[in-house]
């Protein structure tokens, strides 16, 4: 869900971009967190605990937690919530802890 | 490894306010900030501040930034900005090492100012892991920073300043607030912000704690308890609320590993958050040319943390032999200005806090 | 009680509600803070001196009324939003109370909103007589409510719906809403006579004993009228209704 008006501020957006998450095509603008492109079409759950396989959705939004590791362009451990969304990137939920390639 | 006379960490209010009075004193600066853009949580302030005309009083927290990044431009020929730039560790013999773009970069300053912030308190409750639980400063940065919004509705655990501030601003962006709970049995943040958002018809339960959050994939409802006056929860008091956001907003610690890492003496301090660096009056910590400002040398308002940095970039500069006619007035000011912030009813916490870690 | 419910109360509210000599006297600046914080710009954004200066930046404000002319220039200064602006000399029956309003949509002049107190609640009907928003504000525009005179030390807030709103029953036997009502009014339908052949509202089953008082309200709100003036419908029998048979009559009358 944007924010599509606000009293004291004024969004600068980057150009809109096409990218695919776990094999569907979504759209994003350039630049932003991919987290932030997730949360904005409703997905919350952006993967699973490695040990309890319990539901994992961002957290702190700067990059300080653990909460929000995928994999993107297939590179592992990637923390999404500061991670730039760029034209075609392919973004998957991570199982485990990943592999190192 | 790259050389420079004074090292600042972090870009925040304290770290930007340092460069600048370290800077106007003609001393080689280097900023290293960890976001894209400086201003740290500034940017993300979308209310006017506190305080009075020389600390921004009624100006937004977002345009100080600005105001602030202006006034540092005037040095430019005197510091050097790294932008998107962690420093990652920092050792006994004051060399600290950077990465930047997949970058590693060690740098051995003279002098160093440690301005990393803060970090958010986690609190513990079944289910506290659940998507849509987030903390207040990622919802500002989700909202505020990225247009994005949290959710549809928000319960916010914190009736401190940001706990309150956070829940006008969710309204702002048309998010509704369903209510604010503390376990405390009164509100501690400014009471003219909880008036604010009590005219909205948005409750505040204080004396109340979150006993459990609910949901498969992600929250859809929180059972929420009375407190009896220990603090304990009140069996039968439980009711619920559906909500797919809970907003944590229950303190912040200071972000003092790099403190650690260089061997700083530290003290536990509650009233200032958690660990803090023992410091002298020129902020300068039990290491020689190593120094503090904000809320890595205890929590407290933007607005002290502002002063506090350009009290310790003059400090600092001083020290590798900057000076300037007016270098003791300008002490004597930023000095004045801290007294006159923590003489209220707030500051006699943070008072009691630095007289504890101040040498 | 504010410390734990964010409300004042009426012994907070004691020292910062102006005489009623000085209410007289047209608009004034009413400032709910009420706890020592670091803050000042109240006084130093009074370009009339009226907010006195702070001995200590902590210090609580403290305002001569009589200095004090009502620009409210403080309301879009003060950080905690805790400054309003109130007109007694508004008109006989209303007074102005100009809050600042920082969200979206903002209110349209001329619309009607919902006045809420300082808990939220919704206390009356209230008309947006005015929307300032300059430059010099900075994104805290001020809106002017016309509220009933009794409700200006307690309206504190609005919400944009008109929570008495259009799609609300004013009577129910005719089905009569308020948003007719209404447009009936601007028509020109001005009294509740008129109201009642115009839309039949009256004329039901209940005779008017559910909408009389909801058309009465609504034509005093709308019109400025007083209730204690209007002239009352015409009673006509029977009170309720009865049954053609029994009009008709029977060997058993009377």
């Amino acid at each position: 869900m944007r924010i599509e008006e606000h009293p004291i501020l004024s969004f600068d957006k980057g150009r809109k971009v096409n990218f695919i998450f776990d094999g569907k095509a979504y759209e994003g603008y350039e630049g932003e967190p991919i987290a932030a492109a997730l949360h904005a079409a409703g997905i919350l759950v952006l993967g699973h605990s490695h040990n309890k396989q319990r539901p994992r959705g961002f957290y702190c939004a700067i990059g300080n937690c653990s909460s929000c590791l995928m994999v993107v362009n297939g590179q592992p451990n990637v923390r999404v919530c500061t991670e730039k969304l760029q034209e075609g990137m392919v973004v998957e939920t991570q199982v485990g802890k990943g592999d190192l390639r | 490894m790259r050389t420079t006379e004074l090292a600042i960490i972090g870009g925040g209010p304290a770290g930007l306010s340092a460069a600048i009075s370290a800077a106007s004193l003609g001393t080689k600066v280097t900023l290293i900030n960890r976001d894209d853009d400086l201003g740290g949580q500034l940017i993300k302030q979308t209310h006017m501040f506190f305080g009075s005309q020389k600390q921004y009083a009624s100006i937004r927290g977002i345009d100080i930034a600005g105001i602030l990044i202006k006034e540092l431009e005037k040095y430019q020929d005197n510091i050097e900005i790294m932008n998107d730039a962690t420093v990652i560790s920092m050792y006994e013999d004051g060399v600290f090492s950077v990465v930047q773009n997949e970058k590693y970069i060690k740098i051995k300053p003279q002098s160093t100012i440690i301005a990393t912030g803060a970090s958010e308190k986690f609190l513990t409750f079944p289910n506290n892991d659940l998507p849509g639980i987030y903390g207040a400063g990622a919802v500002q940065t989700l909202m505020n920073v990225h247009g994005v919004a949290p959710g549809k509705s928000v319960v916010m655990i914190g009736a401190g300043n940001i706990g309150l501030i956070v829940s006008y601003q969710l309204m702002q962006a048309g998010i509704q607030v369903k209510a604010i709970v503390d376990a405390s049995p009164k509100i501690g943040g400014y009471l003219v912000h909880a008036s604010k958002i009590r005219r909205m018809g948005i409750p505040i339960y204080t004396s109340h704690s979150i006993k459990y959050a609910h949901g498969t994939d992600h929250l859809e409802k929180v059972t929420l308890s009375r407190l009896d006056e220990k603090w304990q929860q009140i069996p039968g008091s439980e009711f619920d609320i559906e909500t797919d956001v809970l907003c944590i907003s229950v303190g912040l610690s200071p972000l003092t590993e790099l403190l650690w890492q260089q061997g700083c003496e530290m003290r536990f301090v509650p009233e200032l958050g958690g660990h803090v660096p023992v410091r002298n009056e020129n902020l300068e910590t039990s290491i020689k040319g190593v120094y503090v400002a904000g809320d890595v040398a205890g929590v407290e308002e933007a607005s002290s943390a502002m002063v506090e940095g350009r009290l310790a970039g003059l400090n600092a500069a001083e020290a590798l032999g900057h000076t300037s006619r007016d270098l003791e007035d300008k002490r004597k000011d930023c000095v004045e200005q801290l007294n006159s912030l923590r003489s209220g009813h707030v500051g006699e916490k943070i008072l009691s806090g630095l007289s504890k870690v101040t040498v | 009680m504010l410390e734990k419910t964010g409300v004042a109360t009426e012994q907070d509210l004691k020292n910062s509600i102006p005489s009623k000599e000085r209410l007289a006297k047209g608009p004034v600046a009413v400032i709910e803070c009420f706890q020592r914080i670091p803050c000042n710009p109240c006084h130093t954004s009074c370009k009339r001196g009226a907010i006195q200066p702070f001995a200590d930046i902590n210090d609580v404000p403290v305002i001569n009324v009589e200095m004090c002319n009502g620009c409210g220039v403080c309301v879009s200064n003060c950080p905690g939003l805790s400054i309003v602006i109130i007109d007694e000399t508004y008109s006989e029956q209303e007074a102005l109370v100009k809050i600042p309003y920082e969200f979206l949509p903002l209110p349209e002049e001329g619309s009607f909103v919902t006045g809420l107190d300082r808990e939220g609640k919704p206390v009356c009907r209230a008309k947006v007589v005015k929307v300032l928003n300059t430059k010099a504000m900075d994104r805290t525009p001020l809106v002017s409510l016309a509220v009933p005179k009794d409700l200006s030390m307690t309206v504190r807030f609005m919400k944009l719906n008109d929570i008495y709103s259009d799609n609300t029953f004013v009577c129910r036997c005719e089905e009569l809403t308020m948003g007719e009502l209404r447009e009936l009014i601007r028509k020109g339908y001005n009294t509740v006579d008129e109201i009642k052949r115009i839309s039949r509202a009256g004329m039901g089953p209940c005779q008017g004993r559910t909408c009389r008082q909801l058309i009465m309200q609504e034509l005093a709100a709308s019109t400025g009228s007083k209730m204690a003036d209007m002239p009352m419908t015409t009673f006509r029998p029977p009170v309720k209704p009865i049954k053609l048979g029994t009009i008709a009559g029977g060997a058993d009358h009377e």
